[in-house]
């Protein structure tokens, strides 16, 4: 059963659909979702229902063909390229499948530059940093680069990332997905530990078992249209 | 081995055409590489075709004509009063000599045609434009056939002939009665032994009574290839007529020198550009071919793991840049022969040869060369790609890079930049080869660009020097018809002249110009002396050595007098005016580009010049801020209609007009083709990070930051490329004007090659930086407007 919108949503989708090609099957077809705030709503479907490009549309990364999309109280299907990146920085922490580190870049500065590019403090923006270093268990990384750590490390660093600038909203696709088990299941509790903090979380996972142990809320994209909208895990 | 059926030859065509269009993904794909390779070898095409043009022009056409015409080796002068015909025409029998014409008599005239400055005529009588010697070639019109008509040196029209045309009268101002002759015709001597001819009667008649009669006789020699084999020829003339007949001579090298010089005193720049132009071309072909490879290790891989062989690879990559390079190098043929034809116009008409175009075999050599050095430049690129493994292949395009740069951003992190400006800079670091290449680029564009400038500064100075139009804009020429009014003589008149200028508000100096040809012990040859009626100080001249001639008996003189007769700074020497022998010494060597020996001086040291007769013209400079256009004006109301003489413009300057175009044009080009090996570069680092692109704009940076960030890419090199870039212009000047100069038969004053002080090279440095953000905004821009979902889907 599809939940109705309500006042305090953070995210809001009103009809969204998205074609990439024309003529072809849309991606998401005429999609209606919200979620409230504190809300860990994870997105299932098999490879090609739109889960991908759903969370891209939530996150300001694409825009719909069709629809609109409001997220943290802002209508964002309209804004301009400028405003789309002001709004990502501020509202939206993204944590990807394969981590998406910048290599060249050390731990410290990955988690420091979406500070930096909202124009945060030098010192504000090193403080917390080193807050969410260690909040992850691997501030003895900070001056580590990517690439010689493990994958569990790596995703750490690209949710200390995620979280530098407190977002509202923390978009997850499939962040598990390139761990193996016991690493995905310390991802998950950090993933938790956060959303019992507050935080509002959208995850995209293709793995039922850690949706089950983790949101209270799932739907399920069948070719781009949501097939089920449940409390727990559907079946 | 059974190859199977069916597989035929043509079957093994296709399939290698087909293979080779899946292992590049086909030019459609690459639309923008092609384009810069294209673009590149346009310019470097078309600036080596110049080149050869120039290189050609400088010698070939004259040859050719001079062959064609039976060019006279040596054109000498003699007084009849002194020589009979039958002693001329025994001349004609002496050994070595090959061929001759004449006697033809001639004539000196001061010329006036309508609204032109007067000018002196050298006239020769012959009945006909051919002969076994000068065969001279009627361009337009028809041969003198009966007293009062002319043919002209020179080409026809409004450019040629003085614009004169045909019907247009030329009064003789210089002979009583002032008589008039009509143009008939237009004709090239190639070795321009009369500047007009007439029939011989008409040139008897056209001789000032009382002046020894003259005439000229035209000769081939066996041997004339040198100076020295010429003075040879002609003393054995000379020894074999009467004291006094020959009153000179002139020599087809003189005559080659004069009409080559324009086309080949530009060889150095253009060559200079050429090079420039062909370096860069190999660089970034090399570079557009290797980054291809790199890009497409991964589909390399897959390809020959589906059976694609190293040699179908190698044909794939060389292919890719093959078709725009061909292109290129045909539409830069195209475009050089258009650079050249206003340069080579300059000297076809000249030599009644028809147009002048650019050679066959350097429209020919200029592609090749280029599409030669071309794939040279993308055999390594592509001989690598071949010899990679599929497992290499494969593994080598999916691999993270290398951890080049890492340091650059640890320390970048360190600075207090903006960070999307501190990410930018230190990018360069991690692809340090093609970081290099971007570099080259620059810096050779950017020393096009401020070697241009440089060049064309020298060359202002130079030309001020030469034309004095910067010192004295103003000259005032006598028509030398003498009184149209009141009855003054040609005193009188100028000193009313005098008086109004005197009179004119904005006279700020003025100084009368005498020249004649002078006689100067030990040098065989003409000498031409220039005498001023007071201070010329002012006018400008380029001091090579010495100092400007500070009282009596002081002289300048040219580079061509000192090389010629051997003296130095100090040497005292004596100067024969035919009436007059004065003793002078050099004080100063100064800027005047000519093959014929030039003394300079006042009036006082060389009275001998400095007589009415001699009288050329008056240099006038203005006070600042005086407008010459109406200064002349009013000048030449003051005067009135009555007065002989009139204000006009200096003439002169024109191969600086055609050399200024060239170098502004060549550096245009090569700093095109530098902006666009950056715009390549960039796209294709744009185009391999446009993942870690989509990253940056998931965390949040703008397009504006993005486009800080990537034009940041290039700054780095930019900053360098500069610093290489302003030695290199000046050396690059230095070496280029002094090749200009000697060309030239002249020395160069030393403030000609000082035209770069610290702050205009600093500034002019910045060419560099203004090069690289140009080619860097437009994929930036790209970059920077692309979806961040789209970006990121390139994993």
């Amino acid at each position: 059963m599809l939940r109705q919108a309500m006042a305090g949503d953070v995210i809001r989708l009103d009809a969204v659909t998205k074609t990439y090609q024309a003529g072809a099957a849309p991606a998401l077809d005429a999609v209606h979702l919200s979620v409230a705030a504190g809300e860990v709503l994870a997105v299932m479907g098999p490879s090609g229902s739109g889960k991908s490009t759903l969370l891209n549309l939530v996150a300001g990364l694409d825009r719909p063909s069709q629809g609109q999309v409001t997220v943290a109280g802002r209508r964002i299907d309209n804004l301009s390229e400028t405003a789309l990146a002001r709004f990502r920085a501020r509202h939206v922490g993204i944590i990807f499948q394969f981590f998406n580190l910048l290599d060249d870049l050390t731990v410290e500065d990955n988690v420091l530059l979406p500070a930096q590019l909202a124009g945060a403090s030098r010192r504000q923006a090193r403080a917390r940093a080193q807050e969410l270093l260690a909040r992850m268990g691997i501030e003895r990384y900070r001056d580590a680069y990517p690439a010689r750590m493990s994958g569990g490390q790596r995703q750490r660093v690209a949710i200390a990332r995620a979280l530098v600038n407190a977002p509202e909203l923390l978009l997850a696709d499939e962040p598990t997905g390139a761990l193996d088990t016991a690493t995905g299941q310390e991802i998950a509790g950090l993933l938790r530990e956060l959303n019992h903090e507050g935080q509002t979380l959208v995850l995209v996972t293709h793995d039922q078992a850690l949706a089950r142990r983790f949101a209270a809320r799932t739907v399920q994209l069948v070719d781009g249209q949501l097939a089920a909208d449940s409390a727990g895990v559907p079946a | 081995m059974n190859r199977g059926p069916g597989v035929s030859r043509p079957r093994a065509a296709a399939r290698w055409l087909a293979a080779i269009r899946t292992a590049t993904g086909g030019l459609r794909r690459h639309k923008l590489q092609a384009m810069v390779i294209a673009a590149v070898l346009l310019i470097a095409t078309a600036s080596a075709t110049l080149g050869f043009a120039l290189l050609a022009a400088s010698n070939a056409p004259f040859r050719h004509a001079f062959s064609a015409q039976r060019g006279a080796d040596a054109a000498v002068a003699v007084n009849t009063a002194h020589a009979s015909p039958a002693q001329l025409a025994a001349t004609t029998r002496l050994p070595g000599v090959t061929a001759a014409a004449g006697p033809f008599a001639t004539a000196t005239v001061t010329g006036q045609a309508d609204g032109q400055p007067p000018a002196q005529l050298t006239l020769a009588g012959r009945a006909s434009p051919g002969g076994p010697v000068d065969d001279v070639v009627l361009s337009a019109g028809h041969w003198p056939s009966r007293p009062g008509q002319l043919v002209l040196d020179g080409p026809a029209g409004p450019t040629g002939g003085g614009g004169l045309q045909l019907g247009s009268t030329v009064t003789a101002t210089s002979l009583p009665g002032h008589p008039t002759l009509t143009v008939v015709g237009f004709a090239n001597s190639v070795t321009s032994t009369a500047d007009g001819w007439v029939t011989p009667d008409e040139a008897d008649q056209l001789q000032v009574s009382g002046a020894p009669a003259s005439a000229q006789m035209l000769y081939r020699f066996t041997h004339a290839g040198s100076t020295a084999q010429v003075r040879a020829d002609v003393a054995q003339v000379t020894r074999a007529l009467p004291a006094g007949a020959v009153a000179g001579a002139s020599s087809w090298l003189s005559a080659q020198d004069a009409e080559t010089s324009n086309g080949s005193i530009m060889e150095p720049f253009v060559v200079a550009f050429a090079l420039i132009g062909l370096i860069m071309a190999v660089l970034i072909v090399g570079n557009v071919v290797s980054g291809a490879v790199v890009a497409s290790y991964y589909r390399i891989g897959v390809l020959k793991s589906l059976g694609l062989t190293p040699g179908q690879v190698v044909v794939a990559y060389l292919g890719r840049v093959g078709w725009p390079a061909l292109g290129g190098a045909l539409a830069g043929v195209v475009a050089g022969n258009l650079l050249a034809l206003p340069v080579l116009s300059d000297s076809a008409g000249a030599y009644g040869v028809g147009r002048q175009f650019v050679p066959w075999w350097a429209s020919l050599a200029a592609p090749a060369g280029m599409l030669a050095l071309t794939a040279l430049a993308a055999a390594g690129p592509a001989l690598r790609a071949g010899r990679l493994s599929a497992v290499q292949a494969i593994a080598a395009g999916r691999a993270p890079r290398a951890g080049h740069g890492y340091a650059a951003h640890r320390l970048v992190s360190r600075l207090r930049l903006p960070r999307p400006a501190g990410l930018g800079l230190a990018a360069p670091f991690a692809r340090p080869a093609r970081t290099l290449v971007s570099l080259a680029a620059i810096a050779f564009g950017a020393t096009a660009v401020i070697f241009a400038i440089g060049l064309h500064s020298s060359l202002s100075r130079a030309e001020q020097s030469q034309t004095h139009a910067a010192a004295a804009p103003v000259i005032m020429q006598g028509e030398g018809g003498g009184p149209k009014g009141p009855q003054q003589s040609p005193v009188q008149q100028e000193a009313a002249m005098v008086a109004v200028l005197r009179a004119q508000p904005g006279t700020a100096h003025y100084v009368a110009e005498y020249g004649n040809q002078v006689t100067v012990a030990g040098l065989s040859g003409a000498v031409f002396a220039t005498a001023y009626g007071g201070d010329a100080s002012w006018l400008g001249f380029g001091l090579i050595s010495g100092h400007w001639p500070s009282g009596p008996g002081q002289v300048a003189v040219n580079t061509a007098f000192l090389t010629e007769s051997g003296l130095t700074i100090g040497s005292p020497f004596t100067v024969i005016t035919g009436t007059t022998q004065t003793t002078v010494r050099v004080a100063a060597e100064v800027f005047d580009p000519s093959s014929t020996p030039d003394v300079l001086g006042t009036a006082q040291t060389l009275p001998g010049v400095a007589i009415g007769q001699n009288l050329e013209q008056y240099d006038v400079g203005l006070t600042p801020g005086t407008s010459v256009a109406t200064y002349m004006r009013a000048v030449n109301q003051a005067l009135g209609s009555g007065s002989a003489w009139r204000a006009y413009p200096p003439q002169g300057g024109q191969f600086y007009s055609i050399a200024s175009a060239l170098i502004g044009l060549l550096a245009l080009m090569v700093a095109v083709a530098a902006g666009l090996g950056v715009l390549n570069t960039v796209l294709m680092t744009t185009r391999d990070r446009l993942h870690d692109l989509g990253i940056y704009k998931a965390l949040g940076m703008r397009p504006r930051q993005l486009l800080v960030m990537v034009v940041c890419w290039v700054a780095g090199p930019a900053v360098l490329a500069g610093l290489l870039a302003a030695p290199a212009a000046v050396a690059l000047n230095s070496a280029t004007v002094r090749a200009m100069a000697g060309t030239a038969h002249t020395g160069i004053p030393a403030s000609f090659l000082q035209v770069f002080p610290p702050s205009r090279l600093a500034l002019l440095s910045l060419a560099a930086l203004v090069i690289a953000a140009a080619g860097a905004l437009l994929p930036a821009s790209w970059a920077a407007r692309a979806r961040a979902a789209v970006a990121l889907r390139t994993e």
